[in-house]
């Protein structure tokens, strides 16, 4: 039994490590967003399915925002007044909301992937 | 108002879930005085946020696009470590009190560590504590239109307290149960909590691009979504997505299988016979239930 779950154990850490490999690295395009009111310009960012790309999030506002997609797990701070770059993956087709967590009511934007 | 008191409630929960299943814990076995490990760890989470909100916004460059990220996942990973070693604690209490109770329980807290315990309610704290201090900021140096500003803090203060509350009536609850169910409840409570950070662990890592993106295996986003309050309570609880990957899944899954079988498979085992196989045949097989380790 207790072999059965260290095996298990080592399987998972293994299967994990080995997908870790995985990953491509090209040049991604870079795409601007900017955050000003609490809100998000653009609300609606076109990008190309299948292809990683990097949002570079710029906060004119003087206080904190949060970037958050909840699908794609994806939580930045912004601390007012900076610029920081985040890692997208490629996306499959659809469409993917993303929110300002710390003024939900405003910020909201949408990633369509196409 | 509401708005800031809900994120705050939410980002609070989880901690306050941990702080009272250890302060319960120490309560129950008798060693209430140790409370103050608890307290420490706290507080230390506490000021290592102010002290992270505060790097963040001095922070630029690479270290500001990864730092946080990199940070963020060594503290889930951490916190799914001391966990893990909790859990199996609560085991080794929950047999031990169908025995000679006091005894077991000065053995046991001879053998522990309580810096482990320290560490849950420290790890517990950070791990959204940077992020509510940001919002909290942000909404005191808000400037202009000052009171909304401070009715939003009052918002996020209420939140917190709330939290708080919760916390005690998880300590007062704790106090009605009976000793073996108490543990029996609260290490099941912690495997779970566990599973599900061990899940947003991975998550994180296929976000940052460590693992690999997997698509969505189900969406009921429909019935409980998880930018909700209630989906919020069952993420910290046990995990909750509304949309989980495959790799999340598998992440949750193999957590659930490999600790439950290792914590709770003894209640599976109980009716039948031990194998004759079984190598040792009084020693016990798990290395957290040495009385001098």
């Amino acid at each position: 039994m207790r072999r059965l779950v260290a095996f298990l154990g080592v399987a998972v850490i293994l299967g994990l490590g080995g997908a870790a490999g995985a990953t491509a690295a090209d040049k991604p395009v870079e795409i601007a967003l900017t955050i000003e009111n609490n809100r998000f310009s653009p609300e609606e960012i076109k990008v190309k399915a299948g292809a990683p790309f990097v949002l570079v999030i710029t906060n004119k506002d003087k206080t904190p925002e949060e970037f958050e997609s909840k699908e794609l797990r994806i939580e930045k701070v912004v601390p007012g007044g900076k610029t920081l770059r985040v890692r997208m993956p490629s996306l499959k087709p659809g469409t993917y909301p993303f929110i300002g967590d710390y003024h939900q009511q405003t910020a909201k934007g949408r990633i369509v992937a196409e | 108002m509401s708005a800031t008191f809900l994120v705050a409630l939410r980002e609070a929960f989880e901690a306050a879930l941990l702080l009272g299943i250890v302060y319960g814990y120490l309560d129950k076995i008798g060693r209430g005085y140790h409370a103050r490990w608890v307290t420490a760890g706290a507080a230390a989470g506490v000021l290592a946020s102010i002290a992270a909100g505060a790097a963040m916004t001095w922070l630029s460059g690479p270290l500001l696009d990864l730092g946080p990220d990199v940070v963020g996942a060594a503290v889930i990973f951490l916190a799914v470590g001391v966990l893990t070693w909790m859990t199996a604690w609560m085991r080794q209490h929950a047999r031990a009190v169908m025995g000679q109770v006091q005894r077991r329980v000065d053995a046991a807290e001879r053998s522990h560590r309580l810096w482990v315990i320290a560490l849950i309610a420290f790890t517990g704290v950070f791990r959204e504590g940077a992020e509510t201090v940001l919002f909290m900021w942000g909404m005191v140096s808000q400037p202009g239109d000052g009171g909304t500003a401070w009715s939003n803090l009052g918002g996020a203060v209420l939140g917190i307290a709330a939290a708080a509350a919760l916390a005690w009536a998880i300590f007062r609850g704790g106090r009605r149960l009976s000793l073996p169910r108490f543990f029996t409840v609260t290490s099941a409570l912690l495997l779970f909590v566990a599973a599900g950070l061990f899940a947003t662990g991975v998550g994180r890592l296929a976000a940052m691009g460590i693992l690999p993106v997997t698509s969505a295996l189900w969406d009921t986003s429909w019935l409980v979504d998880d930018g909700g309050i209630v989906g919020s309570f069952l993420g910290g609880l046990v995990g909750y997505r509304a949309r989980p990957t495959s790799l999340e899944v598998a992440a949750w899954g193999s957590y659930v299988v490999v600790a439950g079988l290792l914590f709770f498979g003894d209640l599976l085992r109980r009716p039948r016979r031990r194998s004759a196989t079984v190598r040792g045949p009084v020693a016990p097989a798990e290395p957290w239930s040495r009385p001098d380790a």
